[in-house]
């Protein structure tokens, strides 16, 4: 019972991963372009709040370039990366907008 | 009995929490501050007068100080003071000089940064520099190295010995002084550190090959011919290098957070001499 629900288990990994190889799920112009757009939307707001970190936007110019060499995942697994960047200077920023004198100094 | 050593764990939790918390930014003054810094680097380095933190990490390092001291006996500044006398000394198209916005001193240090109430904003020296040169027809400078930074040179060498001021007048110069202090301490960039991580609590500790300078002082130098740079740079420009080393995107160079951050840093140097220009590593 237990090797045939493994055997399912694999086939059925080796299906996806084939239907991914094959492209069934590739990634286009257009998947790539929303996740370029919302990354510069966080990037801009990061910016805003006077926090932007130092590759965020090195990091979308490379997501442009795999894009235009048609390499959309490679281009979209940039721009999420990116994306997360710009949040989470988003976030740094909103929490060190009172920042003072630090606890060790005294 | 569980109680009672619930009772002291609380209320050493709670000494000890209100002792070291961090400070938000309004929450001491600048007397407070000057005073906070200097406390904590004469703990730090005890025996270190505090005018020799004007000389940055070489006020606390004996080695870096021996080859600090060989340098400095054919200071390679010294022909960007000359070139900078020059750019003094020669008269715009308009045929007035520099002189003419600095009372004909160029012994000007002590009087920048300061708050102009008028405007509402921290008047650094570079930037005075440039506003003489618009006045007089003249095209701006590039703020970070060049032309502006030997004329620097000039007139920090013209000003050795002054101590800076940075008086904060009234409240809007507060608030700037403020900014500038949320600037040095707000953790920014990938790396999450703050000016303060490597100059004040990381001061003395060696970062690959080179040892990190204590904050106090730190303004007091410029402009810096700095040996990995090959050439004289403003204080500017080392801020935006220090912003790119915590992976942060720098600011520009005498915009408003950086001319807040002067602003701060050097009323932090209160009674330390400016002894510029400098050489350092």
């Amino acid at each position: 019972m237990m090797t045939s629900i493994k055997k399912t288990l694999l086939s059925a990994a080796a299906a996806a991963a084939l239907a991914i190889s094959s492209g069934a799920f590739a990634a286009s112009q257009a998947d790539f372009d929303a996740a370029y757009a919302a990354a510069s939307a966080e990037l801009k707001k990061a910016k805003s709040m006077g926090n932007a970190w130092r590759d965020t936007g090195k990091m979308l110019k490379k997501a442009e370039a795999a894009a235009k060499e048609g390499n959309f995942g490679k281009a979209i697994g940039i721009a999420r990366d990116a994306k997360f960047q710009a949040q989470a200077a988003q976030e740094q920023a909103a929490s060190q907008a009172s920042a003072g004198n630090p606890g060790y100094l005294y | 009995m569980k109680l009672k050593k619930l009772a002291i764990a609380a209320v050493c939790a709670f000494v000890a929490g209100s002792v070291y918390a961090d400070k938000k930014t309004t929450e001491t003054t600048p007397a407070e501050d000057v005073n906070t810094y200097r406390d904590y680097f004469m703990k730090r380095f005890p025996g270190v007068p505090l005018e020799e933190y004007a000389n940055g990490v070489y006020a606390i390092d004996k080695v870096s100080r021996d080859n600090w001291e060989a340098v400095e006996e054919f200071p390679p500044y010294e022909p960007m003071i000359e070139d900078g006398e020059t750019m003094w000394n020669t008269p715009f198209a308009n045929g007035k000089t520099y002189g003419s916005c600095f009372n004909d001193d160029p012994a000007q240090r002590k009087n920048y940064p300061h708050w102009d109430d008028a405007r509402k904003t921290v008047v650094t020296l570079p930037m005075a520099i440039n506003e003489c040169r618009t006045a007089n027809g003249e095209k701006p400078l590039k703020y970070k190295k060049g032309a502006i930074a030997n004329l620097l040179a000039y007139m920090a060498y013209e000003s050795r010995g002054q101590k800076p001021t940075a008086e904060i007048p009234n409240d809007d110069a507060l608030a700037a002084y403020n900014k500038g202090k949320q600037v040095y301490f707000a953790r920014r960039g990938q790396f999450n550190f703050n000016c303060a991580s490597c100059h004040m609590q990381s001061a003395g500790q060696k970062a690959r090959a080179d040892i990190l300078s204590p904050a106090l002082g730190h303004t007091t130098g410029w402009p810096v011919y700095r040996s990995k740079w090959g050439e004289l740079g403003t204080l500017h420009r080392r801020y935006g290098g220090c912003m790119k080393q915590m992976r942060a995107a720098p600011y520009k160079a005498q915009g408003e957070e950086f001319r807040n951050l002067e602003y701060f840093m050097t009323h932090m140097n209160k009674d330390i001499e400016f002894n510029g220009p400098s050489a350092r590593k």
